[in-house]
């Protein structure tokens, strides 16, 4: 499973007036690539900060106290302000719950919503061009090392023309996608308009046929409009025809809508031509003297990859695998020879040492495993690459606090001294004693060594899996085209428009041109939502918080809107991190469910674990409070209000409202009990000793419902 | 379920309220009937709120009417200015063709003083409805106390006729006292209203007495233990406790403060409570408490309730009767199973195969129908009206639509 963030024992909390607010006591999950994790919970249960954590922006007075949180080769929680605005917004999106304050009242929509996209467009071309570079260097590298040098110059000469003709291929794919786009656009406009006609609506007939002209001439790509060239000119000349024929006052529409009708075969004819494989074809054009290009798509295809694999391809593949397999044999040695070194560098964490001892043998360490990460590995292995900021940020805490911690005790010492005296004399005391932070040096210590032992247990794993080196370079050589892909990926400002207009219609605005030059005030909640909506996913990116997005939505919107996201999460192999009070929206949408109370997270399973068979009390108080189109008796509400998470309870958070409370449930807090190989839950309940206690009737009754509905439908079908 | 019989409690006619040239309700009516709890669903925008607040007479209405215990309480003028408008301008196009015109002037002249005649008959008929309804809008509760007032007279005068000695005496004591409560009574404080959110419709610096017993207070009452006692019971009635009355609202979770808007709705002993989306801001769990206490008072005080909200299944299991609003026009109005069972309208349809449910099986086959007014409807020849397809269906269409709608229920 292709992990790409994991939240290790999260704990946050805020310094309030009134003490320490533990709001995230100890969470732990991991989000797959292309899954949606939906986390549910009341208000107040630690779901949004856990989300803003990841994004970064917690407020000034929060304390992280533990935990880890990895993304791509780094702990979101350690990297510097820096480093993370590469990240926010980019990598990781967020929908914010309350549209009013997170769009900005003063700039227009459509600048809001193309800001990012045009911003993103140059940065990404820089970030793709050095990744691209340093990837191939470092292939290459290997590809002479593993002949020991005896090919030096033939690979040099290997890697020069793979970095040309892949950007000459994705130049040309590039212009294709573009041109594509455009008459795609201008088809669905088309269509639109045969619409509103057929529906005698009132049209700007001269106006949209000048339109239909100026786009229509400005579809030029060789690939794409090569073959239509001469119908495309006697089609622009009709269209001027028409305009010229048609007179709003006698609104004669039949050879308007003649004309439309045959500019539409067009279109559709251009649309779905097939697509040409241009990897192949940009080695094709380059290196292959009297290359001809105007031959029919399927037949290019098929000699340009004849050619190319004749002449570069299977060379190329073939040394590029001695490279990885090279690079992977080199940094598995490393890894089997720092196994012992990891042992040392436990021992010796574990004991007595002074600062610059500590230091020293943190930097040492960690130059060794930076020896061991196999760089061609483009997704990268976090615990390896975060190794190092977790030892040295381990060892500056240690001796941070062996420093303060005495300081902090006198202070609180003599602040409660004063309190209490104060208090002896009669005195009313509207002030309280702000709670002491002090860590005990072994609790660090250990922290440190449990970074040591994650990575010698994580190599053990390593060193055991077998790997397939083919499959392993086919996907470097993909990673290699999305890259040049990135760097040829040029956004005008015309397309952002175009883009963002698109994304307006997707996201359900009606007139989305109109509405492009408008101010956030001028469009209704609902509205504004979508616009927020349309802006996070303008970025294009790798990990999509939604943070209650469609609470303040009505049915039809809010089913528009998660088929939206599904959509894309399908289209783009988006991961999603979907935050919410209401359980019925995430069935359609989560893959996994956390459910939280009270910063903990007491139940974890997929959709169908929780929704079918719930375990945790507090999921049963959920599922049987809300109700459903067949739901008739009397809801069961659940009693009283969420703890005050300043003096969190010492047992299980939910025990005071919950009905099915065990004694124990009120003096120590449950572990986690697993239930199946995805499902987990924690609750007192599933302990062998506990009392059988059964599902409530309601939720039963609702899951045999369900089934039986299943079943009438699969027979009817 | 409480009592409940046909009488018409609240009377929507033809309701319009435009906000320059938006029409954000367009001729809609429905009635209310005692004891029931009206659904009113539609998208954010479609006017359900605006019409809820019409209701209520926040807003002065463009034209309609609305009847509340039989007695108008709310009427627009813009309705007939406009007729009025329209024949001056149809007559002032027959003028002057007849002016223009050569051969059959005589003739056109004959029409036109026939018009002209039509023409003042209407100016006058829709100025009295104008007077009329201005009247009405401002004393519909004076005329009701008058109403209440006739109603106590003819019920105590041969009571008191018949009486002697003691008797007289309590029973004329008890007949000033009616009588005063029926001059003071106000209509329009019958119908209270609950809003969205319970944080910004509390006033922050009113203690929860101030802000429970205001409406008693502005009302005339001055008897401060009346006013404590009355407070305390509201406090009781809604799951909260005595002591809560001195606290400010921000001392209280949301479902709390809910619960006060409740009790500040509910201590004027309202017929009619517009309950205007209160529990959507809400979360899930005490959602439920929330429901299950306007479930409990409507139990207890009979209220009846227009229920406005998006969330159809809260709806569906709360309600006896739905309407559903599209861009400011009732699309179709059922009882609760019947318009479940049997969408007709195909904005319906789209609304009811929107609705998220809690099984991830049938989520994922869900097919949600997508409603385009233009694609759906032909509405080039006639326009339609809301009409009753089966007993207690109603559905907006017109001639076509409706035979194909009940070729659907098999008639």
């Amino acid at each position: 499973m292709d992990k790409i963030l994991e939240v290790k024992d999260l704990k946050v909390s805020f310094r309030t007036q009134a003490g320490t607010l533990k709001a995230v006591r100890d969470i732990s999950f991991d989000l797959e690539r292309g899954k949606t994790l939906a986390i549910v919970g009341e208000s107040g249960s630690g779901k949004s900060v856990t989300a803003k954590a990841i994004q970064g922006i917690l407020a000034g007075n929060t304390i992280i106290e533990g935990g880890e949180i990895f993304f791509d080769g780094k702990d979101l929680l350690k990297i510097s302000e820096e480093e993370f605005h590469h990240i926010r917004g980019d990598k990781i999106a967020m929908i914010f719950q309350d549209p009013l304050s997170s769009l900005n009242p003063i700039v227009k929509i459509g600048k809001q919503i193309t800001e990012a996209t045009l911003l993103k467009s140059k940065l990404n071309r820089r970030e793709a061009k050095d990744e691209f570079k340093t990837l191939l260097a470092e292939l290459k590298n290997n590809m002479i090392e593993s002949e020991n040098g005896k090919n030096a110059d033939k690979v040099n000469d290997m890697v020069k023309t793979f970095d040309k003709f892949m950007l000459e291929s994705n130049h040309l794919e590039n212009a294709y996608n573009i041109a594509s786009t455009n008459a795609q656009d201008l088809d669905s406009l088309v269509e639109d308009f045969l619409f509103l006609a057929s529906k005698n609506q009132k049209l700007d007939v001269k106006a949209q046929l000048r339109d239909f002209k100026n786009r229509l001439g400005k579809l030029k790509n060789h690939f794409l409009t090569g073959k239509f060239d001469q119908r495309i000119e006697e089609m622009k000349d009709e269209l001027s025809g028409a305009v010229a024929a048609y007179s709003p006052k006698a609104n004669n529409m039949e050879p308007v809508l003649e004309t439309v009708n045959k500019l539409e075969d067009l279109l559709n004819e251009i649309v779905e031509q097939k697509k040409p494989d241009f990897t192949n074809i940009g080695y094709y054009k380059l290196y292959c003297q009297g290359a001809d290009l105007n031959k029919p798509v399927e037949e290019l295809n098929e000699v340009a990859s004849k050619f190319t694999d004749e002449h570069f391809m299977n060379d190329f593949m073939e040394a590029a695998k001695k490279g990885v397999e090279h690079s992977y044999n080199k940094a598995l040695e490393n890894k089997k020879a720092i196994l012992p070194e990891l042992k040392k560098a436990r021992e010796f964490f574990n004991g007595e040492f002074d600062k610059k001892e500590g230091k020293k043998a943190a930097k040492e360490i960690s130059e060794k495993v930076d020896g061991t990460i196999d760089k061609l590995e483009f997704i990268k292995d976090s615990t390896a690459y975060t190794f190092r900021s977790a030892v040295s940020n381990g060892v500056d805490k240690l001796f941070y606090f062996i420093k303060r911690n005495p300081k902090e005790e006198k202070r609180f010492a003599r602040q409660s001294a004063r309190r209490d005296r104060m208090i002896a004399r009669g005195k009313t005391v509207t002030w309280k004693v702000v709670p002491k932070v002090v860590y005990p040096p072994e609790q660090l210590k250990g922290n440190i060594v449990q970074v040591v032992d994650r990575l010698s247990e994580h190599y053990e794993d390593y060193i055991d899996t077998p790997v397939d080196f083919d499959k392993r370079t086919g996907d470097l050589i993909d990673h290699f085209k999305e890259e040049a892909s990135l760097v040829v990926y040029r956004v005008t400002k015309g397309m952002a428009k175009e883009k963002a207009i698109k994304l307006m219609k997707e996201v359900g605005i009606h007139e989305p041109r109109l509405r492009y030059n408008q101010y956030p005030f001028e469009f209704s909640g609902g509205m504004r939502q979508r616009i927020v909506i349309a802006i996070a996913l303008a970025a294009n990116p790798e990990i999509l918080i939604c943070d209650e997005p469609t609470t303040a939505l009505d049915v039809t919107i809010q089913s528009q809107i998660l088929e939206l996201i599904n959509k894309l999460k399908e289209e783009r192999n988006l991961s999603i991190i979907f935050i919410t009070h209401d359980l019925g929206v995430v069935a359609n949408m989560a893959d996994d469910i956390a459910v939280m109370y009270a910063g903990k997270i007491v139940e974890y399973g997929t959709a169908d674990d929780i929704f079918y068979d719930p375990r945790h009390p507090y999921t049963w108080a959920l599922l049987s409070s809300m109700p459903d189109l067949d739901t008739k008796e009397k809801l069961d509400a659940i009693p009283g209000t969420p703890p005050n998470m300043i003096y969190p309870p010492q047992g299980d958070a939910f025990a005071a409202r919950n009905k099915y409370a065990l004694k124990i449930d009120f003096e120590e807090q449950p572990p986690f009990f697993q239930i199946s190989e995805t499902h987990r839950a924690a609750t007192w309940l599933l302990h062998p000793d506990a009392p059988k206690v059964d599902t409530p009737k309601a939720i039963t009754d609702r899951i045999a419902r369900m089934n039986a509905k299943r079943m009438g439908g699969e027979q009817n079908a | 379920m409480p009592e409940q019989n046909d009488e018409v409690l609240l009377r929507v006619e033809h309701l319009c309220q435009y906000f320059g040239p938006t029409k954000a309700v367009d001729d809609v009516s429905f009635d209310i009937k005692k004891g029931e709890v009206f659904g009113l669903v539609g998208e954010s925008g479609c006017g359900k709120t605006t019409t809820g607040r019409s209701i209520i007479k926040i807003y002065n209405i463009t034209s309609g009417s609305i009847y509340f215990k039989g007695q108008r309480i709310c009427a627009g003028t813009t309705g007939y200015k406009i007729e009025i408008k329209k024949a001056r301008k149809e007559l002032a196009e027959l003028a002057k063709e007849a002016s223009k015109a050569t051969e059959n002037k005589a003739e056109l002249e004959a029409k036109l003083a026939e018009k002209k005649k039509a023409y003042s008959d209407l100016v006058i008929e829709n100025r009295k409805k104008i007077s009329a309804a201005k009247f009405d809008h401002k004393h519909s509760d004076r005329e009701y106390a008058k109403t209440l007032i006739a109603r106590t007279k003819a019920e105590y005068e041969p009571k008191l006729a018949a009486a002697t000695g003691e008797e007289l005496k309590t029973l004329q004591k008890k007949y000033k006292d009616e009588l005063r409560v029926a001059k003071k009574t106000k209509l329009i404080t019958k119908i209270q209203m609950i809003f969205q959110d319970p944080i910004a419709s509390l006033d922050p610096r009113m203690t929860v007495r101030e802000i429970i017993a205001e409406g008693l207070v502005i009302n005339g009452i001055k008897d401060q233990n009346y006013i404590d006692e009355k407070v305390y019971e509201m406090l009781e009635l809604v799951g909260l406790v005595r002591e809560h009355a001195g606290r400010y609202p921000h001392e209280f979770s949301g479902g709390q403060r809910q619960r006060i808007g409740i009790a500040r709705a509910v201590v004027m002993q309202p017929d009619l409570l517009i309950a205007d989306e209160p529990v959507s801001a809400l979360d899930v769990s005490i959602q439920a408490q929330v429901i299950n206490l306007l479930n409990e008072l409507r139990e207890r005080l009979g209220l009846t309730i227009l229920f406005i909200a998006h969330d159809l299944s809260v709806v569906k299991y709360f309600s006896n009767r739905i309407g559903v609003m599209y861009y400011g026009r009732m699309v179709e109005l059922a009882e609760t199973d019947e318009l479940f069972a049997h969408p007709v309208h195909p904005y319906t349809r789209s609304l009811l195969s929107a609705i998220p449910l809690p099984d991830p099986h049938a989520e994922k086959q869900r097919k949600r129908i997508i409603y385009n007014a233009l694609a759906a409807h032909d509405y080039s020849k006639q326009q339609p009206t809301l009409r009753e397809i089966i007993p207690g269906h109603f559905v907006l269409c017109n001639d076509e639509e409706e035979a194909k709608y009940k070729e659907e229920f098999g008639f």
